[in-house]
């Protein structure tokens, strides 16, 4: 990495500095009260889970509902903690990219000696790390909810379940970078790529839903997803995602270098 | 060697105007002026050479490389100032500074200091809290922190104060001594005329004319206001090639006259001349003149 893409990286994450507390906390504080109240709630859970609908506890990734991680995996990693991040994942890499457009500093960056490539490269690492950095705020809130409240959540377990958004969410950052190279409007590109998002999350919803449809859930990027809080990171889903996305920011990257900047 | 140059650069958005044909070259420490109202391309010229905008057709060099091929190598050594200077509102000037001083690998804020103190400038608050003129002045300092060969800026003085205004015609002048070479777009007539050497004049996306600020003043139409003792027959000042619009009421004569002045002299010469003032155009009326008769 060079002194320029580092610098980029961290005028990134300072001018996004209130926005890794803003979302790293709300899903930690979230995360962790899920832990908290599990002891309390295990056996009434349980029993409820048992009268549920098999179709419904596959659709939502709820297996048995007997330890924290599996009730983690149900309330926090298998909806909110993916689409939350996604969407963290498109806002962050506009707002160095259409978002810096708007407010005229993308103007003041490209009078320095640094290629739109470039840009676009940081602005995509820039996300990853801000990911990384809410990733490490909820998991740590969380592991702090499991020692306050005496439940036996796994350091391991955790790690692997949250770890294993870093590359979903990277791959919408990757979108956004693809969308900016069609249009400059951050509306256009986050309204855009959360689209995309929520129908990726959809498609995958109906592919486990009906056996018929399985074959559609290949278009989803959550198909790679799973359950690594309690099955483990797969590290050929983890490091093909990651790729994909990488390919993407790439793509995005060789659009924003040919698009027109206009004033 | 040109500092700028271009050849035919044209840009068009689909169907709405862009430039069209537009070819000047700018000297090595020259300050030339870019003229036209809003809208007549002058920004879309800048963006273009500054690789913002690719060209649909026509090429532009600066210091002899490639606009579009070689901008990165271009930017290191240009400092710009867009129009309508904005960078977001949570960062400082100072935030913004050091980030820029990294991008061009220099170690800490060059001038910037020095720049700060003479323009009044705040580099500490948010840009957010800051009126457009001292953001203004942020965006001047970013544009010559690092002393760079070439200066592009885009109406650099639109929401400065006059004192301000006098400041950066100074700091002008100064980067001019210094070697730099200058490329000002303005629709301020008056600061073109004290700091440029050459001025565009562009018109709908075409630069019609391209002319030394002093042949311009040369060669436009220069009002004569005469104080005579006694006005007497003004006949053959009135029969004067050049001579136009003369009016004489109780002994105060005024005229206009273009091009040589000796002819005029010398009839006036005939009279007793109690006070005379010559009155130069100002641009402003000589860019109406080139804007507003050229169909």
């Amino acid at each position: 990495m060079t002194a320029q893409a580092i610098a980029l990286v961290r005028g990134h994450l300072s001018d996004r500095r209130r926005s890794l507390l803003a979302w790293g906390a709300p899903l930690g504080l979230w995360s962790a009260f899920i832990v908290v109240i599990f002891p309390s709630i295990e056996n009434a859970l349980s029993k409820a889970v048992q009268s549920y609908p098999t179709a419904l506890k596959e659709a939502f990734g709820i297996g048995e509902l007997t330890s924290v991680e599996q009730y983690l995996q149900a309330e926090m990693l298998s909806l909110i903690v993916p689409l939350a991040l996604g969407y963290l994942a498109v806002r962050a890499v506009a707002s160095g990219l259409s978002g810096a457009a708007e407010s005229g500093r993308l103007d003041v960056l490209l009078s320095a000696p640094v290629s739109r490539r470039r840009l676009a490269a940081a602005s995509f690492a820039a996300t990853a790390v801000e990911l990384a950095i809410v990733l490490v705020l909820t998991v740590l809130l969380t592991l702090l909810g499991g020692l306050v409240s005496g439940a036996d959540l796994s350091l391991g377990a955790a790690l692997a379940g949250y770890a294993n958004v870093w590359p979903l969410a990277l791959l919408f950052a990757g979108l956004g970078i693809v969308a900016t190279g069609f249009s400059l409007r951050t509306s256009v590109v986050t309204g855009s790529v959360a689209g995309v998002l929520v129908t990726m999350y959809v498609i995958d919803l109906v592919g486990r839903l009906d056996p018929d449809l399985s074959g559609v859930r290949y278009a989803s990027a959550f198909k790679y997803y799973g359950n690594a809080i309690e099955d483990g990171i797969d590290p050929l889903a983890f490091c093909g995602v990651t790729a994909v996305a990488i390919v993407l920011a790439a793509v995005g990257a060789w659009l924003f270098e040919r698009r027109d900047l206009a004033a | 060697m040109a500092v700028i140059e271009t050849d035919g650069l044209t840009k068009l958005y689909g169907r709405a105007r862009g430039i069209e044909h537009v070819t000047f070259s700018v000297e090595a420490a020259e300050v030339f002026g870019f003229l036209g109202p809003n809208g007549a391309g002058k920004t879309t010229t800048i963006r273009t050479l500054l690789d913002m905008l690719h060209p649909t057709r026509g090429s532009a060099r600066i210091f002899g490389l490639d606009s579009h091929r070689e901008s990165v190598a271009i930017r290191a050594r240009l400092g710009n100032l867009p129009g309508d200077f904005g960078y977001g509102r949570q960062a400082s000037g100072r935030e913004a500074l050091r980030l820029l001083a990294r991008l061009r690998g220099i170690d800490g804020a060059g001038r910037a200091e020095a720049l700060a103190e003479r323009f009044h400038a705040d580099l500490d608050r948010p840009l957010g809290q800051l009126s457009r003129g001292n953001r203004q002045k942020v965006g001047l300092i970013l544009a010559t922190f690092h002393s760079p060969e070439l200066l592009i800026l885009d109406e650099p003085t639109s929401g400065l104060d006059p004192l301000m205004q006098e400041e950066f015609l100074a700091l002008v002048a100064e980067e001019r001594e210094r070697g730099c070479t200058v490329l000002l777009s303005s629709h301020e007539l008056d600061e073109v005329e004290r700091v440029c050497d050459r001025v565009g004049i562009v018109r709908e996306g075409r630069l019609i004319a391209v002319e030394r600020i002093e042949d311009l003043l040369g060669r436009a139409r220069r009002t004569v206001t005469l104080e005579l003792a006694d006005p007497g027959d003004l006949a053959e000042l009135r029969s004067l090639p050049g001579v136009t619009d003369l009016q004489a009421l109780d002994g105060k004569v005024t005229f206009r006259v273009g091009g040589d002045l000796d002819a005029a002299i010398k009839a006036i010469a005939h009279h007793h001349v109690l006070d005379m003032e010559l009155t130069h155009p100002s641009l402003e009326e000589i860019f109406l003149g080139y804007y507003g008769g050229g169909e």
